[in-house]
């Protein structure tokens, strides 16, 4: 009884963890109470759904590390998606020398939000606001608006086929998460990461080229941005405009969820990649419980900002019990 | 008849007690003043007394009620920080009323309404500034006496705290604020006054507490005690007199040498250090010594001048190139600027050796483990484990953990910022043989920056006096405290300058 009781407590202390038990509970309420939710194909569309914001979550819980933030993510992913639509079908480049284009073009993308973040000292919120209009008003420039069709088909594997059943995309963000989590605790510039995050000051101190690793941080973030695009281009079929509009909001949200700070400095990419299977996971029982179609987003929005509040909900109460404690 | 009063009260954090069973009582119309070296717990106390902390253990009595029961007893504590907390960007008369709810302001605020009720107050304690000025645009001095004007806005106070109030101020200004508090105390306040100037507390306090290492070790009516009772008191268990730290294998090859470089807070400064020396720079807060060292390590800009390093040229204003050639800086902000607060003791003292952890997969867990374990050992660093967060280590032993980091790099230059700031008597000397030890074993070359005077005078082999960003004396080890004291306060360039 003990020994569980001191286990609740120590999962309760990680915010991961805590964000790994909300996910495996909703997993047991979502199957026992939905005959659907078992089901195969609802299954795989979950992963794949998870597969794209967890990529991109994952990513941008690298510039939440550091205190900062990507609000660009999806229009990057977008315009990634349409350059390398226009590489395999106006100019025909071979369609998958044209990804890796593209996945050059969106990490420069990337680079230069870095630059400019860390180049003009700006605050990357704002600044991250204003290129995503700008990497969508190009977007809209270049196709007017229209899809681009005529995808080569051959590609069409990466976002449609599924692996021993399980969505190719999906694996494609395991790889993303494993690389990255071995990036944050293996590497030199990975520890750096979370210095800098802990305090700007110090790291310079230390010796740390903090603005070189902010803009590494940005290209890293646009690589993956435009790999996310790229594959959703492979799931339609067509490149257009709107695809990634809630991409960043739900990569933030889903860092949050998962235990990562936005100070910057506490968390793992491994709770994005949690905090993303809980936020799409909420949108997939909604839809399986019935819930009116107007209300489907207001609810989700509700279960999401709880799900935020959680662990600083249990910080306050912890605080209070232990303010009891010591006035008695 | 006492007015605020704690009882037995202890308050713990991780790896230091820092209040140990502290009875203190201060009555109406008197002033009780508070000394003792830093880190004895003054601060823990006044955070205690004004509710930011609550104690672990004991109880605080605010005219005999237990604070427990009714914390709204902490308004009845005016306390007056020894930082300028004000809002900078907002008028005096602002300032002095918010919380306007409390100031009895309701409804739409009228700044004129605000003005007009400020300026009794201003005048009270003697104040020339117009109250619809913005904080910001008047001076130090002025902010200060505005901070004890807020807190004495509410007339419900019964307890003034002022925190080292007399910092940031001239002595003409010194003079009227003790005016103002002994105004104070005839009205029947009970005054708590913190300094670290002795001749201050001499000439306002009516009773001291002297405190160390977290305990109240006495109390006297300052009329039957001097000066020298109270330095006694307040160090507690006299240290070794005669234990030298200064480095006994100073060599003749020169590591270091400025020349004529001047920045935002120093000009045209020149020295030299050679290897295996400890250079110790004396001078006040604000002398610019801080900032001249930051400077020649890369964080802050220099506008003129030139150094040599190792026999070379040095690149200036790139941190990361300093560290790489082996200059290490060790600032004096170390909560936010030393340590990676929330991150682990492993993590912390990795840092800088992370070039030598390669294993097959990146940083290997074992070769870290073991380099951190050596760290630990070698520097005496006291955590219960390798994944304590530092934080959570005592300031000494984040010192300590601070300075292994910078030996797992084979150092040239160590620049030391105030490296016993907030650190216990004991593990100030543990500070000082290391840097002799480093200095010594290593022929690393040590620059010390401090405030305190005997601890340049006991480490240095050479002391520097800073003034008002220039250097004002060179001593030899073994000079006299005296002269290297006036130059220290600017007295000796004068004088040259004075012919003129």
């Amino acid at each position: 009884m003990n020994k569980s009781k001191s286990m609740i407590k120590t999962l309760l202390k990680s915010s991961t963890a805590l964000a790994a038990l909300v996910l495996v509970l909703m997993l047991i309420v979502a199957s026992v109470f939905s005959p659907y939710f078992l089901d195969i194909f609802n299954l795989q569309s979950l992963l794949r759904d998870i597969a794209f914001i967890g990529m991109v979550a994952v990513a941008q819980s690298l510039l939440l590390l550091i205190g900062e933030l990507d609000l660009s993510v999806g229009k990057i992913a977008t315009l990634s998606g349409v350059l390398c639509g226009l590489m395999m079908t106006v100019v025909k480049i071979n369609p998958f020398v044209s990804m890796i284009l593209g996945l050059l073009v969106g990490t420069l993308f990337g680079c230069f939000n870095g630059l400019l973040i860390t180049r003009l000292k700006l605050n990357s919120m704002v600044a991250t606001i204003g290129m995503q209009s700008v990497y969508a008003g190009i977007t809209l420039v270049i196709t007017k608006g229209r899809a681009i069709t005529g995808i080569p088909e051959q590609i069409y594997f990466l976002g449609k086929e599924n692996l021993f059943s399980i969505p190719i995309p999906f694996y494609f963000a395991m790889l993303v998460l494993i690389g990255i989590v071995w990036f944050a605790t293996k590497t030199k510039t990975g520890r750096y990461v979370y210095a800098i995050g802990n305090s700007r000051e110090a790291s310079e101190i230390i010796g740390i080229r903090v603005d070189t690793i902010r803009v590494l941080l940005y290209g890293i973030v646009g690589f993956i941005s435009a790999l996310a695009g790229i594959l959703y281009v492979a799931r339609l079929g067509t490149a257009q405009a709107a695809i990634g509009n809630n991409w960043p909001m739900n990569s933030i949200a889903a860092c949050v969820i998962g235990g990562i700070l936005l100070t910057g400095g506490v968390g793992t990419p491994v709770g994005a990649m949690i905090g993303a299977a809980i936020i799409c996971l909420i949108s997939n029982v909604i839809v399986l419980f019935g819930v009116n179609v107007y209300w489907q987003e207001a609810v989700s929005g509700i279960v999401v900002v709880l799900a935020i509040a959680l662990p600083s909900l249990i910080t306050i109460l912890r605080g209070r019990k232990k303010q009891k404690g010591t006035s008695k | 008849m006492v007015i605020l009063e704690a009882k037995k009260i202890t308050k713990r954090f991780p790896g230091v007690c820092a209040l140990d069973q502290v009875d203190i009582a201060f009555e109406p119309g008197e002033v009780h003043c508070i000394v003792g070296e830093n880190g004895a717990g003054k601060s823990t106390l006044i955070k205690c007394l004004t509710g930011v902390y609550t104690a672990d253990e004991g109880d605080i009595f605010i005219e005999a009620q237990s604070v427990n029961k009714n914390r709204k007893l902490f308004e009845k504590i005016a306390y007056v920080p020894q930082e300028i907390d004000l809002f900078k960007n907002m008028s005096v008369a602002e300032n002095l009323f918010i919380p306007f709810e409390r100031a009895g302001i309701r409804g739409p605020i009228s700044q004129k309404k605000l003005c007009e009720k400020a300026i009794p107050l201003l005048e009270g304690l003697g104040m020339t500034v117009a109250p619809e000025t913005l904080v910001k645009d008047i001076p130090v001095s002025q902010q200060q006496l505005l901070q004890i004007a807020r807190a004495t806005a509410f007339e419900d106070y019964q307890v003034l705290m002022l925190d080292e109030p007399t910092t940031s101020l001239t002595d003409k200004d010194t003079e009227h604020l003790f005016g103002i508090v002994e105004k104070l105390k005839k009205e029947g306040k009970a005054v708590i006054f913190i300094s670290h100037k002795l001749e201050e507390v001499f000439c306002i306090g009516d009773c001291i507490s002297v405190f160390c290492n977290g305990k109240k070790v006495s109390y006297a009516r300052l009329s039957e005690v001097d000066v020298p009772w109270v330095v006694a008191q307040m160090t507690g268990r006299s240290l070794d007199e005669k234990e030298e730290f200064s480095s006994a294998a100073v060599q003749d090859e020169v590591l270091l040498q400025v020349k004529d470089i001047s920045g935002d807070d120093f000009s045209h400064v020149s020295f030299s250090l050679r290897k295996g020396e400890i250079l110790g720079f004396a001078g006040l807060v604000g002398a610019g010594r801080s900032e001249l060292m930051q400077a020649i390590f890369g964080y802050l800009p220099v506008y003129e001048g030139s150094v040599e390093f190792d026999g070379g040229p040095w690149k200036l204003g790139s941190t990361h190139s300093s560290v790489e050639k082996g200059m290490f800086y060790l600032p004096e902000e170390r909560r936010s600027q030393g340590i990676l607060s929330e991150l682990s003791v492993r993590v912390n003292a990795s840092i800088n050796a992370l070039n030598q952890l390669g294993g097959a997969l990146g940083i290997s867990s074992e070769k870290e483990k073991t380099l951190v374990g050596d760290v630990v050992r070698t520097y005496e660093i006291k955590t219960p484990d390798l994944e304590q967060k530092i934080k959570f280590l005592s300031g000494g032993n984040q010192q300590k953990a601070i300075i292994g980091r910078c030996m797992t790099a084979t150092p040239k230059l160590l620049i030391f910022d105030e490296p016993t700031k907030g650190i216990d008597i004991g593990t100030k000397v543990d500070i000082y043989r290391l840097m002799k030890r480093i200095a010594e074993e290593t022929g690393a070359g040590i620059i010390l920056v401090s405030s305190e005077m005997d601890e340049v005078l006991k480490c240095s082999n050479r002391i520097i006096a800073m003034y008002n960003g220039q250097i004002a004396g060179e001593f030899e080890r073994g000079a006299d405290k005296e002269e290297i004291m006036q130059s220290i306060f600017g007295l000796t360039l004068e004088k040259e300058e004075s012919p003129q």
